[in-house]
């Protein structure tokens, strides 16, 4: 009964910590310089008023989620393929470990030369940012599945699609949820850099806000980009667990 | 066997690579509309003196802020990474916190970070700290969690001391975490470098970009990507070549 206390009420002695100091900072600052949270609070319920910040966020998630699905679709076969054939492993890896380090920011010149500051512009710099990690971790998780596993299925003389279907897959599992997580997080990321750059969308918005005397508009735009990260997340964690609850959520290295 | 497989994947992916660029410099020849400059162009980039000295006098300017920052997050970030992980209590505190935190995408921070630091080497330094501390805040949180009990427990039946059991068992069984959270950081910082130089006050590296953009000269935005990719997977390598030679006791899971 303690721990379980202590479990529920030391995360919330910390966010009240974090927002003690930054209270009495923002205080000692002025809102020039760091809005204290309680008047960025209000500020926050004005905006979520006004409407333009959740237009704005819908339109831009919007956008995003066609990176970011396109990415799914590309690298979670990706990643299978590479991890369960040699060949491909071979002929994809020089280029994916090129590209996974290779930085988003960097991209966005060359891309607006390419394809102009539009649509295609944003999907393409989100497909960019997240499509790597999502390949990696399918790739990381295929390669792991235990050998005795299939030879159990081929010695049952499971057809090769069958193998793949009733074994591979379901073990494959946790990792292609994991990796869509972590791309995620790079798809919003690659979201906000994109449109910052060319001043458009939600990030436009965060842009413009800086612009501005007063921090609190833009720390509430801040906020709200958290609160959409952790619930995307979340939701992505709870489809998870509700599509294959046999598996626990593994941890696995990005 | 084992090193025939190897060498025929190696010869592979050399050709993967040979293929794709060979038909990429076709392609930029005879096919109308092709969007990439030739690779020979962007080779040319690096082969003829002035450009090369512009862009080799660019990055050194730009390792400047990367040192800085990079320096700054890991003496911030690793000791109280392994203070957070070695202590239930702070870490059932400031863990939530850290990760709602962690959920802003850094660039966000951009306008905030003109406001405090300016648009020059201060603010590029911050964004390159705030880019990656997180990060290696995370892995090495994780990391002093996992240092197993039954190590530190055999230290202390043999009779030693706080502060021995600190230097010779916890200590070295963070090394492989602090070297993954040199990995994924540097690559992190890296990022934070070229973000920094492109959306602040454009210089060094940034600023060359953002000319050839604005003359079409895809060729030259192209090559500093391509010295962005290198300088991150050099310093890949150089983290894992360090790796090896003092953790030599240390097997990394593949």
């Amino acid at each position: 009964m303690t721990a379980r206390l202590q479990r529920l009420a030391l995360p919330c002695l910390g966010f009240a910590a974090l927002l003690l100091i930054w209270e009495v900072a923002g205080r000692s600052l002025g809102p020039a310089l760091l809005a204290p949270p309680s008047i960025v609070a209000i500020q926050f319920v004005e905006l979520l008023r006004q409407g333009e910040m959740l237009r704005e966020l819908s339109a831009s998630l919007r956008q995003m989620a066609i990176g970011f699905i396109a990415a799914c679709l590309v690298g979670m076969p990706l990643g299978v393929a590479m991890g369960r054939s040699q060949v491909a492993d071979a002929i994809f890896r020089p280029w994916v470990s090129m590209f996974v380090v290779t930085s988003t920011a960097a991209l966005i010149p060359l891309f607006i030369l390419f394809l102009g500051t539009g649509l295609m512009l944003r999907v393409t710099i989100v497909f960019l940012a997240s499509v790597w990690y999502i390949t990696l971790t399918t790739y990381n998780g295929a390669r792991g599945i235990s050998p005795q596993q299939v030879a159990v299925a081929r010695s049952f003389s499971a057809s090769r699609l069958q193998i793949f279907w009733k074994v591979i897959l379901p073990a494959l599992y946790p990792y292609l949820l994991t990796g869509a997580r972590i791309g995620l997080v790079h798809a919003i990321r690659a979201m906000v850099l994109a449109e910052m750059f060319v001043i458009i969308g939600y990030g436009g918005l965060v842009h413009r806000s800086g612009l501005s005397l007063d921090t609190a508009p833009l720390l509430s735009l801040l906020i709200t980009l958290m609160i959409v990260s952790l619930a995307l997340n979340w939701l992505l964690g709870a489809a998870g667990r509700r599509l294959a609850p046999w598996y626990e959520q593994q941890r696995v290295g990005a | 066997m084992v090193s025939k497989t190897n060498v025929d994947k190696r010869l592979l992916s050399l050709a993967s690579v040979v293929v794709v660029i060979a038909a990429w410099q076709w392609g930029a020849g005879h096919v109308s509309g092709f969007l990439l400059p030739a690779p020979i162009e962007v080779l040319w980039r690096f082969l003829d003196p002035k450009s090369l000295s512009r862009l080799f006098g660019a990055l050194g300017q730009s390792l400047v802020q990367l040192g800085l920052g990079f320096a700054l997050t890991l003496v911030v970030a690793v000791p109280l990474g392994v203070l957070i992980g070695r202590s239930r209590v702070l870490a059932q505190m400031f863990e939530p916190v850290i990760n709602a935190i962690y959920a802003i995408p850094p660039v966000a921070f951009v306008p905030f970070l003109i406001i405090w630091f300016g648009l020059f080497l201060q603010a590029r330094v911050a964004l390159v700290f705030l880019m990656s501390v997180f990060d290696v805040l995370v892995i090495m949180i994780a990391g002093a969690r996992d240092v197993r009990g039954t190590l530190v427990d055999v230290g202390r039946s043999f009779g030693a001391s706080h502060g021995q059991r600190l230097r010779l068992i916890v200590l070295p069984a963070l090394l492989p975490f602090f070297f993954a959270a040199l990995r994924v950081g540097s690559a992190r910082a890296i990022n934070g470098m070229i973000t920094a130089e492109l959306f602040f006050a454009a210089v060094n590296l940034g600023a060359i970009m953002k000319r050839a953009t604005q003359n079409f000269d895809s060729a030259t935005v192209l090559a500093v990507v391509l010295l962005i990719c290198v300088l991150g997977l050099l310093a890949q390598s150089a983290i894992n070549l360090l790796e090896r030679h003092l953790l030599h006791w240390h097997v990394r899971p593949a």
